[in-house]
């Protein structure tokens, strides 16, 4: 058991990843994407950031703030992606509720849609403690 | 139409170009455009959902649209699919939260931002509306929205070469429209034809020659037969499912589009037997067309036009049958409404004294009617204002023709 955007968490998401997404899997995607997580349980707000570069996994990173410049960016409560991760709530539903605030090019997150679904069915996997 | 050896080109990233030097004339940082004539003129692809467009002071502007149609107007442009977003109902993707916070990208620390508000007796005009101004107001705190439409419609008023040529071909093609009626309608064809099928047979015939719209936004093809020509005022007559009569007028306007640029020609038929009377009016009324164009050209305004055809009525006795307005505005799609700029006695309706220019497009439009007689016509043509007159585009032979 990790706990959720612990260092220890980061690291299984990236073997995971790694081990799991062929570029093939990934349309040979580049792209970013930056979770935002406002109001964690310490009181401040943190990132997971994944980034590919021609459908491999180039950097998984966690963190306090706001993280590095990424081409998709979602930001919510720390609860309301807990409670997507526990299968509480779909992320679907949280972002037609607006709950989940998407930046980025709407059009392509369309087309990455079953991509982002592929990474975290992977990422659910992972026995995590929030 | 992006080739720049090709007649239809027209220069975008110019036109851009040329609204941020007017914006920063008038100390405007960023231009929020939401008219559907601002959107073909910026972008060259159609908008038919409530769309939007990000001019910043220097660099490609962004347009947004409902996501579902947002790939396909990026396919139309000449904007890449990084510069056509789609907007939906979701966390951070609805219109406002889109555009404010692309807005507040460009403008970290605020600015003047110019929006498009007013009024049109045109409904898809597009203004900004009240909600929406709110909207934008209140994300944008730091920003001030300021009214700059006219500095758009100033840049729209003159045609370039490629938009001039885009309106010849899309008249070509209205022409074609009008050959498949005739061919139809004559040696009997129309009995039993309805002005419905009228419509769509000229919209079938102009499709295959190149049309991808039936653009007018007052019902397609407009026709009408028999009484319906003869409305007072008739100058909005989406087809019906009347049938076309024997001893009654026919009127056909129709509407081609070539690359955002409209085909618009009125012809009128007598469908035989004809009375004395009927072409008494028929031969009012072109008299009538033929002089006023022969009489436009630049220089000239609305208003002085209208006096001297309305003299020209009189004197032939059926001013009492003319509605006293030979022209309405137009331009790439979304700009079909009114003359000159907003600044005539009644803002937002045609100058009247608006001086026309060389290299103005304008529809020359009039319109007949005798409701005691159930009887009208209608003209209309893209006509291009030269210095000593005009060219008209639509080349269909004048005349009312007694279909047998």
């Amino acid at each position: 058991m990790v706990k959720y955007l612990s260092e220890d968490w980061r690291k299984e998401v990236e073997t995971r990843l790694s081990a799991q997404l062929s570029p093939d899997k990934m349309n040979n995607l580049t792209s970013s994407m930056n979770n935002l997580y406002l109001n964690c349980p310490d009181g401040n707000s943190h990132y997971f950031f994944v980034g590919f570069v021609d459908g491999k996994v180039d950097s998984v990173q966690v963190g306090e703030g706001e993280g590095p410049k990424a081409e998709f960016v979602i930001s919510g409560e720390y609860e309301t992606f807990a409670k997507i991760s526990r299968a509480e709530l779909g992320a679907q539903k949280a972002l037609m509720g607006g709950l989940l605030k998407l930046k980025g090019n709407m059009v392509k997150a369309l087309k990455l849609a079953s991509l982002v679904d592929r990474l975290n069915k992977i990422i659910a996997t992972i026995e995590t403690e929030y | 139409m992006f080739d720049k050896t090709s007649p239809f080109y027209i220069d975008f990233p110019g036109r851009i170009k040329a609204i941020q030097a007017e914006m920063a004339k008038e100390k405007i940082d960023l231009y929020l455009g939401s008219r559907l004539r601002t959107m073909s003129w910026t972008t060259d692809a159609f908008f038919p959902w409530r769309s939007f467009i990000v001019i910043p002071a220097e660099g490609l502007p962004t347009a947004f649209t409902f996501v579902i149609d947002a790939a396909r107007a990026a396919d139309d442009s000449w904007l890449d699919e990084d510069h056509v977003m789609g907007f939906a109902p979701m966390g951070g993707q609805d219109q406002i939260t889109q555009i404010s916070d692309m807005i507040k990208d460009y403008l970290p620390h605020g600015g003047r931002v110019g929006v498009e508000a007013g009024m049109s007796n045109y409904l898809p005009e597009g203004y900004l509306t009240y909600y929406e101004y709110k909207a934008f107001e209140a994300a944008l705190p730091d920003c001030t929205l300021v009214n700059a439409h006219p500095l758009v419609d100033r840049l729209q008023m003159i045609k370039d070469i490629g938009t001039i040529n885009r309106f010849r071909e899309a008249s070509r093609i209205v022409d074609i429209g009008h050959e498949a009626v005739l061919a139809a309608i004559k040696n009997g064809g129309w009995k039993g034809m309805t002005e419905t099928e009228i419509g769509g047979l000229a919209g079938y015939a102009m499709r295959k020659a190149g049309s991808t719209f039936e653009w007018s936004f007052t019902g397609g093809n407009e026709i009408a037969a028999g009484y319906r020509t003869g409305l007072a005022g008739g100058a909005c007559t989406p087809a019906s499912t009347k049938k076309v009569e024997a001893g009654e007028p026919l009127m056909v306007d129709i509407h081609a589009l070539f690359g955002l640029c409209c085909g618009d020609h009125s012809h009128n038929y007598l469908i035989g037997p004809a009375s004395e009377r009927q072409r008494w009016h028929a031969k009012n009324f072109v008299d009538m067309v033929a002089l006023t164009l022969k009489t436009y050209r630049a220089g000239i305004s609305p208003s002085s036009l209208a006096a001297e055809m309305m003299d020209f009525a009189e004197t032939r006795g059926f001013a009492d049958f003319m509605v006293p307005g030979f022209e309405h505005g137009i331009g790439m799609l979304g700009d079909e409404w009114r003359i000159g700029k907003h600044d005539g006695p009644f803002p937002y309706w045609t100058d009247p004294d608006h001086e026309y220019v060389e290299n103005e497009v304008l529809i020359c439009a009039m319109q007949y009617a005798c409701p005691d007689e159930n009887i009208g016509f209608r003209y209309e043509n893209p006509i291009l204002l030269t210095k000593d007159g005009c060219e008209y585009m639509s080349k269909f032979p004048l005349g009312i023709e007694v279909i047998e």
